[in-house]
C-alpha cells in the first residue's frame, strides 16, 4: 500500500513538472537563443532620438518603479510594420 | 509602429511609455516617426549594440530582427512577440491592462 501510494505520487509529480514546463519550451522555440527570457531583467541601455527640437537621452532604467516600457524593434526606417 | 500608435492611448493610460528601436540614425528615425505620424520616441542604436546585447540581431538583414518586448515596472521582461506575431499589439495592450500592473 505504501508502495502504491508513492507511485501515484511520483506519476503525479512528473505530470506536474511537465506540464509545468510546457510554456518554456514553447517559449524557447520562438525566441533567439541569446534574447533575454520572460523574468529577466531587460539590459539597461541608452540611446538618442531627435524629439523636433533637440537629441534626447532615453535610459531604460529610467522607467523603473515608475512606467512599464513597451520596446518595438523594427528592422528599418520607411518600412511597413 | 502605426499599431503602437493606434493603440498609444490606452498604453499610456496604463502606464506604459512605448519606445521605438531601430538601427538607422536619429535624423532618419524623425523623418519616418513624421511620415507615418508616429509620437512616440523612435530610438536610434546607430552601430547595433544595444540590438546584440538583446540578442535579436540579424546578420542577413544587418538590423535588429522585429520583436516587440512589454518591461514592468520592476525592469523585468513580461512579455516577448517576434517576428510576424510582433505586428499585433493587442496582446501587450492586454497585458498592460491587468489591474495588477498599475501597483
Amino acid at each position: 500500500m505504501q508502495i502504491r501510494r508513492s507511485g501515484v505520487l511520483a506519476a503525479g509529480l512528473l505530470a506536474l513538472s511537465m506540464s509545468a514546463a510546457s510554456p518554456l519550451f514553447a517559449q524557447s522555440e520562438k525566441a533567439a537563443p541569446g534574447m533575454p527570457k520572460v523574468g529577466d531583467v531587460a539590459p539597461d541601455f541608452t540611446l538618442k532620438y531627435f524629439d523636433g527640437n533637440e537629441r534626447k537621452d532615453v535610459k531604460l532604467s529610467d522607467y523603473r518603479g515608475k512606467k512599464n516600457v513597451v520596446l518595438a524593434f523594427f528592422v528599418f526606417a520607411f518600412t511597413g510594420g | 509602429m502605426k499599431n503602437f500608435q493606434q493603440n498609444l492611448k490606452t498604453l499610456e493610460a496604463a502606464d506604459t511609455q512605448v519606445l521605438g528601436v531601430s538601427m538607422d540614425s536619429w535624423f532618419s528615425n524623425k523623418a519616418f516617426a513624421d511620415q507615418i505620424g508616429v509620437t512616440f520616441p523612435l530610438l536610434s542604436d546607430w552601430g547595433g549594440k544595444m540590438t546584440r546585447e538583446y540578442g535579436i540581431y540579424k546578420d542577413e538583414y544587418q538590423a535588429p530582427r522585429r520583436v516587440n518586448f512589454l518591461i514592468g515596472k520592476d525592469g523585468k521582461i513580461m512579455e516577448e512577440q517576434v517576428d510576424k506575431d510582433a505586428i499585433d499589439p493587442t496582446k501587450i495592450v492586454d497585458v498592460c491592462q491587468r489591474p495588477k500592473l498599475k501597483n
